[in-house]
C-alpha cells in the first residue's frame, strides 16, 4: 500500500436498525492533504466520521489507516493510533476549565494519566499553554468550559483534538457558531498546521468561502453515497453536485 | 516565609480542622472521644466512597462490602489466628483491594442505574456470604472479642492512632485526586465519551479506580473492627452502604472534605439524637429529604454559592486549589 | 424425592413468587414510566400488612373480617402512596439518581419508624377464619389453604394489569411512557398526572400485597428490609417496566428459594444474586425488558 496514503475506506457502509445510512463509500485520502467533504444534512457525512473512528461499529466494509485495517477498534486505540476528531456540537468539559479541559487531552497523549502522585498542575505547562495560544484561547484559560460562547467552544474542540498530535485531524463544522474572523483564524491556522507539521486534515463544512478557500479535495456525500469528487473547481461544475443541492449555489 | 504562606493559603482549612481534632481529647468527655473516632472512620469511608462519586461521577451501593471484608479480615486475622493489629491493616487494604477487582470488573461495564443496582446486588452477594458461613465468620452473630493491642487500649490512644491513620489516608487520596489520574477520573465523569476519543482506555481506569476506592474502603473497616471490638455481616448491608452516600451528598461531594464534614454532621447527630430517642432512622430519614431537596451540592455547595469564598480563592478553587 | 414432596415444595414456591410478583410489579411500573427505584416500596407494602391487621382487629367477631381487611388495606395504602407522591416524589423526576435513591430511602426509614410508632414492636398475628385453617390437599400433597388465595390474587392482579395495559387508553399511555417518556409528553398528554396515577397504583398493588401477606404468617418489623432487596432482583432478572418479565422473575426467585432449600439451604440467596449478577452483566435490561433503555 502506497504510504501517501493515510485513509482509505472500502465499501464502508451503515444502517441503524433498517435506515441505511451510508452505501458502499469508497474514499481515498492522501497524507498533507486539506480535505472537505459536503453534503446536505442527513447526507452521512458525520456518521462518516463516526466510522472511521470508532463512534459506531460498521455494518459492512474496511477502514485503513496508513495501510494498516483499523475498522471496529475501539475508540481510545484509534485515538492513539494517529486520528482524532473535532465534534459538530462541542463536546468538552464543562465543569474543568479551558486550561483544564486541555491539559486533560495533553496528558493523555504523553501517556502521564496513570500518575498517582504528582500535583496535576506542575505538569504539562507549556504544552497547555502553547495550546491555548495558537487557539487563541488564552485569555479564557481559566473559564469554565460549560459557561464559554459557541464559537469558543468550537475553538476549545480544536485544542483537544491537536494536543493528541494526530496524524490525521478530523473536523465536524469546524467553524459553526464562528464570527467571519474567528472562521479566518481557524482555519488560517489549520493551513498553518498542515504546511508546518504535515498535519492532514479532513473536514466537514456548511460555509462555501472556507470550503473554496481552504479545502485542496472536495468529495459530495449525498443520502449515503459519494456522488462527485475532485478539487472544488471540477464539483462545482459537476452536474450530479448541483442536482443533490437542489439549485443551491455551490 | 513564602512556602509557608501559600502552604497555609491553600490548605487552611484541613489544617484547622487537623488542629482541632488534634486537641479534641483535651476538651471533650470519653463518650465523646469515641464518637469523633466513628466520625473519623466512617469519614474515611465515605471520602473513599466520594472517589467513585464524586470524582468519577458514578454511583456506588455497595462500597460497604469492601468497608466489611477489611473489617473481617482483620477482626478474623486477629481472632482465629492471633495476628497483631498493625500487621492486619495492609492484608486488609490488599483483601479489600481484590474484593473490588473481581467485583469491579464486571461493575465497570456499566454506568448509571445500572452501575448502582450491580454494585448493591454484589454488596448483598458479600452480606449473605458472611452471614451464612457461620463456621468461618461467625453468621449472623459475628465475630466478638476483637481487642486493640495493650498500647491502643482506651478511648483517647485509640482516637489518637484513628487520628493519624485517617489524616496520612486522607493525604494520600487527596494526592491521587489531584493527580493525573485524579483528573482523569474527573474527566470521565464530565465527558467519558470525549475521554476515550483523547486515547483513554475509560474501563481500565475506572477499574483501577475502583481498587482504589475499595482498598481505603478496607482500611476504614479494618480500623473498626477493633474499635467496635466486633464484627457483623451488617457492616456489608446496603443501608450501611448507603451511609457514606449520604455523608458525601450532605457535606458536599465535589469538594474533598465534603464526605468527611458529611461524616461529622451525620454522626454527631446520631450519637445526639439517639441519646434520647430510639427514632433515629426517622429523623435521620427526614434530615435526607431536607438536605437532598433544599441543599444541593451540600454544605460546600452552599458556602461555594452564597461566595463565602472570596473571589481569588473561589478561582484558585476551579483550577488547583482544595476543591476542583 | 416424593413427589408430593415436590409438589408442596412447588406451590410453596408458586406462592412465594406470586407475593414477590406482587410487591415486584409495583415497583416495575414505578421504575418503568417514571424511571424512580422507589426504596421505600417494600415498606408500604409492610404498611399495607400492618393495616391489614389493624382492620381486621376491628372487625374479628365478623367472619369476613379478613376478606373485606384486605382490599381496605390496599385502598388506605394507596392513599399514603398518592400522598407521598404528591407531597414528595412529585418533585423528584428531574433529579439526579443519588439524589432519587437517597429520597426513597429515607422514605423506607421514615416509614419504617412510623410502622415502629404506631404498631410497637410486638409481631402482629391474625388468626385466620375457619374456611383458611386446616390444610387442604393436592395430588395428595397437604397444601396451607390460604396460599391457594394468595396464588389466586397473584394471578387476578396479573391479568388486570395485563388487561389494563393492553385494551385500555391509560393503559397504552403507561406503555407508551415506558418506551419513551418524552414521546408521551410530546403528544400533549399530561405527564405529573400519570405520574401520579401510576406511582398510587404500585402502592395500591404494594398493600393489595401487604394485605394477602398478613395473613401468611406474623407482621413483624423488618420484613420489608428483607423483600426488597429481593423484589429488586426480581425486577432486574424480569427487566423493568415488562409485566411478564416480572412475572417470569418472581416465579424463578420464588421456586429457587423453595428448592434451594433441598440442596443448598443457606445459599439460597446467594445463588439469587449471583443470577441477578450474572443478568445485569450479560443483559442488563432483563430478560423481557427493552434494550433501547440502557
Amino acid at each position: 500500500m502506497n504510504n501517501d496514503i493515510i485513509l482509505k475506506t472500502e465499501n464502508l457502509s451503515k444502517s441503524f436498525f433498517k435506515y441505511q445510512v451510508l452505501t458502499d463509500v469508497n474514499y481515498v485520502l492522501k497524507r498533507g492533504m486539506i480535505a472537505a467533504i459536503i453534503g446536505p444534512n442527513g447526507a452521512g457525512k458525520t456518521t462518516f466520521f463516526n466510522l472511521i473512528t470508532g463512534y459506531h461499529t460498521v455494518s459492512g466494509g474496511h477502514v485503513f489507516f496508513c495501510g494498516k485495517e483499523i475498522t471496529n477498534w475501539q475508540r481510545h486505540k484509534i485515538a492513539r493510533i494517529g486520528i482524532t476528531r473535532a465534534f459538530q456540537v462541542s463536546n468538552v468539559y464543562p465543569r474543568l476549565t479551558a486550561y483544564e479541559n486541555i491539559r486533560q487531552s495533553v496528558l493523555a497523549q504523553q501517556k502521564r494519566t496513570l500518575n498517582f502522585l504528582t500535583p496535576a498542575e506542575r505538569l504539562a505547562k507549556k504544552e497547555t499553554l502553547e495550546l491555548l495560544e495558537i487557539t487563541g484561547l488564552s485569555p479564557l484559560k481559566d473559564a469554565e468550559a460549560g459557561i464559554l460562547s459557541q464559537g469558543d467552544k468550537k475553538k476549545l474542540e480544536l485544542a483537544l483534538a491537536l494536543a493528541s498530535k494526530p496524524d490525521l485531524l478530523l473536523l465536524d463544522e469546524p467553524t459553526a457558531g464562528m464570527s467571519s474572523e474567528e472562521t479566518h483564524e481557524t482555519m488560517e491556522l489549520v493551513k498553518r498546521l498542515n504546511k508546518e507539521i504535515g498535519l492532514t486534515i479532513l473536514f466537514t463544512e456548511h460555509d462555501i468561502s472556507v470550503i473554496f478557500g481552504y479545502a485542496e479535495k472536495l468529495s459530495v456525500l449525498h443520502q449515503g453515497v459519494l456522488v462527485a469528487e475532485g478539487t472544488p473547481e471540477e464539483v462545482r461544475q459537476n452536474k450530479e453536485a448541483q442536482a443533490c443541492y437542489l439549485g443551491e449555489e455551490i | 516565609m513564602e512556602i509557608k504562606n501559600t502552604f497555609f493559603k491553600k490548605y487552611w482549612l484541613p489544617s484547622i480542622l487537623f488542629a482541632v481534632a488534634f486537641i479534641l481529647p483535651l476538651v471533650i468527655t470519653q463518650f465523646w472521644i469515641h464518637v469523633f473516632t466513628e466520625i473519623l472512620i466512617l469519614g474515611l469511608f465515605a471520602i473513599a466512597f466520594n472517589l467513585i462519586f464524586g470524582y468519577m461521577g458514578q454511583l456506588s451501593f455497595g462500597q460497604a462490602a469492601y468497608y466489611g471484608i477489611g473489617a473481617y479480615t482483620t477482626g478474623l486475622l486477629m481472632v482465629k489466628a492471633n495476628w497483631p493489629f498493625l500487621t492486619t491493616i495492609p492484608i486488609s487494604m490488599i483483601t479489600a483491594g481484590l474484593g473490588a477487582l473481581i467485583l469491579g470488573c464486571f461493575c465497570v461495564r456499566l454506568r448509571g442505574i445500572y452501575f448502582a443496582i450491580l454494585t448493591m446486588a454484589f454488596g448483598q452477594l458479600v452480606y449473605f456470604i458472611i452471614f451464612q458461613w457461620y463456621s468461618f465468620t461467625g453468621g449472623d452473630n459475628g465475630l466478638q472479642g476483637i481487642n486493640p493491642p495493650p498500647w491502643l487500649f482506651g478511648a483517647t490512644p485509640y482516637y489518637y492512632f484513628t487520628l493519624i491513620i485517617v489524616t496520612i489516608a486522607s493525604i494520600i487520596i487527596y494526592a491521587i485526586t489531584e493527580s493525573p489520574f485524579g483528573y482523569t477520573m474527573r474527566a470521565i465523569r464530565d465527558n467519558t465519551e470525549r475521554t476515550e476519543f483523547i486515547g483513554i482506555n475509560v474501563y481500565r481506569y475506572m477499574l483501577i479506580n475502583f481498587v482504589i476506592s475499595g482498598m481505603f474502603c478496607g482500611l476504614a473497616g479494618a480500623l473498626w473492627g477493633p474499635f467496635n471490638r466486633s464484627v457483623a455481616p451488617d457492616l456489608c448491608s446496603w443501608q450501611h452502604s448507603g451511609h457514606p452516600v449520604f455523608m458525601a451528598v450532605m457535606g458536599g461531594p465535589h469538594h474533598f472534605l465534603g464526605p468527611m464534614i458529611g461524616s461529622v454532621i451525620f454522626t454527631f447527630l446520631n450519637a445526639f439524637v439517639t441519646g434520647f430517642t430510639e427514632y433515629w432512622p426517622l429523623v435521620s430519614g427526614i434530615i435526607i429529604i431536607i438536605v437532598v431537596m433544599f441543599m444541593p451540592g451540600g454544605v460546600f455547595g452552599i458556602i461555594k454559592q452564597k461566595g463565602y469564598l472570596s473571589k481569588k480563592q473561589a478561582v484558585n478553587n476551579t483550577t488547583n486549589g482544595v476543591g476542583h | 424425592m416424593e413427589f408430593t414432596f415436590i409438589f408442596s415444595q412447588f406451590i410453596s414456591g408458586l406462592t412465594y413468587g406470586m407475593m414477590l410478583f406482587l410487591v415486584a410489579s409495583g415497583l416495575s411500573l414505578i421504575f418503568g414510566v417514571m424511571n424512580i427505584l422507589n426504596f421505600a416500596h417494600a415498606t408500604l407494602w409492610l404498611i399495607g400488612a400492618y393495616l391489614c391487621f389493624t382492620f381486621w382487629s376491628l372487625m374479628q367477631s365478623y367472619e369476613v373480617a379478613l376478606w373485606v381487611s384486605i382490599p381496605l388495606a390496599a385502598l388506605a395504602t394507596g392513599a399514603v402512596g398518592w400522598i407521598s407522591e404528591v407531597v414528595l416524589i412529585k418533585h423528584i423526576y428531574k433529579r439526579e439518581l443519588h439524589e432519587q435513591l437517597l429520597i426513597t430511602y429515607a422514605m423506607a426509614l421514615i416509614f419504617g419508624d412510623l410502622i415502629k410508632i404506631t404498631w410497637g414492636p410486638t409481631d402482629r398475628l391474625i388468626v385466620r377464619p375457619p374456611i383458611i385453617q386446616k390444610p387442604i390437599h393436592l395430588f395428595g400433597a397437604p397444601i396451607d389453604s390460604y396460599f391457594i388465595f394468595v396464588i389466586l390474587i397473584g394471578f387476578a392482579v396479573a391479568i388486570g394489569l395485563w388487561c389494563f395495559l393492553k385494551f385500555t387508553k391509560y393503559g397504552h399511555i403507561v406503555k407508551a411512557a415506558v418506551f419513551s417518556r418524552e414521546m408521551v409528553s410530546a403528544l400533549g398528554i399530561p405527564i405529573p398526572k400519570i405520574y401520579t396515577w401510576v406511582f398510587t397504583m404500585g402502592i395500591f398493588i404494594a398493600g393489595l400485597a401487604g394485605g394477602a401477606q398478613s395473613a401468611i404468617g406474623s407482621v413483624t418489623l423488618g420484613m420489608d428490609m428483607a423483600i426488597i432487596i429481593q423484589a429488586f432482583c426480581v425486577v432486574v432478572i424480569g427487566g423493568f417496566g415488562s409485566l411478564m418479565g416480572t412475572l417470569v422473575g418472581s416465579l424463578i426467585v420464588g421456586e429457587i428459594f423453595s428448592f434451594a432449600i433441598l440442596l443448598w439451604p443457606d445459599g439460597a440467596m446467594v445463588l439469587i444474586f449471583v443470577i441477578t449478577a450474572v443478568i445485569l452483566i450479560v443483559r442488563p435490561w432483563g430478560l423481557f425488558g427493552t434494550p433501547l433503555r440502557a
